[in-house]
């Protein structure tokens, strides 16, 4: 496992669960801030309808939200997505902290398994902290633009078996006005 | 034709400039400074969020459809401080910022303002004199990272400008929409029904 960081600077780094309009308000600053600052992805992918029928943390060095990451809730797993970390205040494994607050949150509500979308270019990062592709790669398959991968919410515990296919994952809720939203983008 | 028509929509984007009104158009505001600021130019959260917010009224300006810019203005009794302007990056080289800065000043004009005042980046001093900008003294102050001018823009008052013999219905009405008909005048049908009316009558009328 990695060094979860307590105090950066002489501050101490901490997580809460999003629970007021501000919180809310600083884990979309985050996000806007990498995304959208940083990444140039259009507002309205960034901000893709899902915000409010899931839960946000947010973490903090002293006082100010330096990473944010949005958990959300399927029968047979919980996903963390939109992981991100304020530039200047990486280096840290804040994402790690972040990620390891959504496993403890996962584990609180009785959920056994997580599941993310990861950047090819990530897998090994995210396989070094435990995480495994749902699909085993396939030699001289076509590139993914995206890697499913999973853990166990209990390190302990086997894996149950997951169905998760993401082009419908990424998708927004049908009863959501389509107008303006892209609809399931991303294709495996 | 039909090529010329696609290649003007391709390299005219369609710019709509609006007063943010609803918490959605708000969060975009917030979002594109955080994108800007926070993203960009590396300002902390509580120096970007200064608690002046809900204090404010919000400009959002859409090119094609996609929230693009933004900028927030506080109202003192001499002059409207335009203050958190923003392009994003990839909307930046169109001269966008030029449309939002006289929507501003078409805003406060109406409003009756007959000056706008902006703390402004040394860097965009040029720009801004060229739009009739001025700066109001030779000082120059610091904070979050920056060097800034005081600078300040004079507005023709307008003959339109909210006064106090102004139609209190028009005072009503939203902001950046004061010449079409308000929720509220749409209301004066109900008549002076009294507030103590059961809920279903009013919606009756």
């Amino acid at each position: 496992m990695v060094d979860i960081p307590q105090s950066i600077g002489g501050e101490p780094v901490t997580t809460r669960l999003a629970m007021k309009m501000e919180d809310s308000l600083q884990a979309f600053a985050v996000r806007a801030a990498c995304f959208i600052g940083e990444l140039d992805v259009p507002y309205s992918e960034e901000f893709d309808g899902h915000d409010f029928g899931a839960t946000h943390i947010v973490a903090y060095v002293g006082e100010e939200p330096v990473g944010a990451v949005r958990m959300r809730w399927f029968q047979s797993f919980a996903m963390p997505e939109r992981l991100a970390v304020i530039q200047r205040f990486r280096g840290h494994n804040i994402g790690q902290l972040l990620l390891e607050r959504c496993r403890k949150l996962a584990e609180s509500r009785g959920c056994t398994t997580m599941y993310v979308q990861a950047l090819p270019g990530d897998v090994k990062y995210w396989e070094k902290l435990g995480w495994r592709r749902l699909v085993a790669e396939e030699p001289g398959a076509a590139p993914k633009r995206i890697v499913a991968m999973v853990r166990a919410v209990d390190p302990n515990k086997p894996l149950p078996e997951v169905e998760a296919p993401e082009a419908v994952l990424l998708r927004l809720e049908p009863q959501l006005d389509a107008s303006g939203l892209p609809l399931g983008r991303v294709s495996n | 034709m039909a090529l010329t028509t696609l290649a003007t929509a391709m390299v005219e984007p369609v710019v709509t400039i609006k007063l943010a009104s609803t918490s959605d158009e708000l969060l975009q505001c917030y979002a594109l400074r955080a994108a800007v600021f926070m993203g960009e130019q590396a300002c902390p959260y509580w120096e970007e969020f200064d608690g002046n917010d809900y204090a404010a009224s919000h400009i959002i300006m859409y090119v094609d459809g996609e929230p693009a810019g933004t900028m927030r203005l506080r109202w003192f009794q001499s002059f409207c401080k335009l203050e958190r302007c923003v392009v994003l990056r990839r909307y930046r080289g169109l001269g966008v910022h030029h449309e939002i800065n006289a929507w501003a000043k078409r805003f406060a004009q109406r409003k009756g303002y007959t000056r706008v005042y902006v703390h402004l980046q040394k860097r965009h001093l040029a720009m801004m004199e060229k739009e009739g900008f001025r700066r109001v003294d030779d000082r120059i102050f610091r904070f979050s990272d920056h060097e800034y001018y005081a600078v300040y823009c004079d507005l023709t008052p307008a003959d339109n400008a909210v006064k106090l013999d102004t139609d209190p219905m028009v005072v009503n009405r939203p902001e950046d929409r004061l010449d079409e008909t308000g929720i509220l005048e749409k209301s004066v049908v109900r008549g002076a029904t009294n507030p103590r009316a059961p809920h279903v009558a009013r919606l009756r009328n």
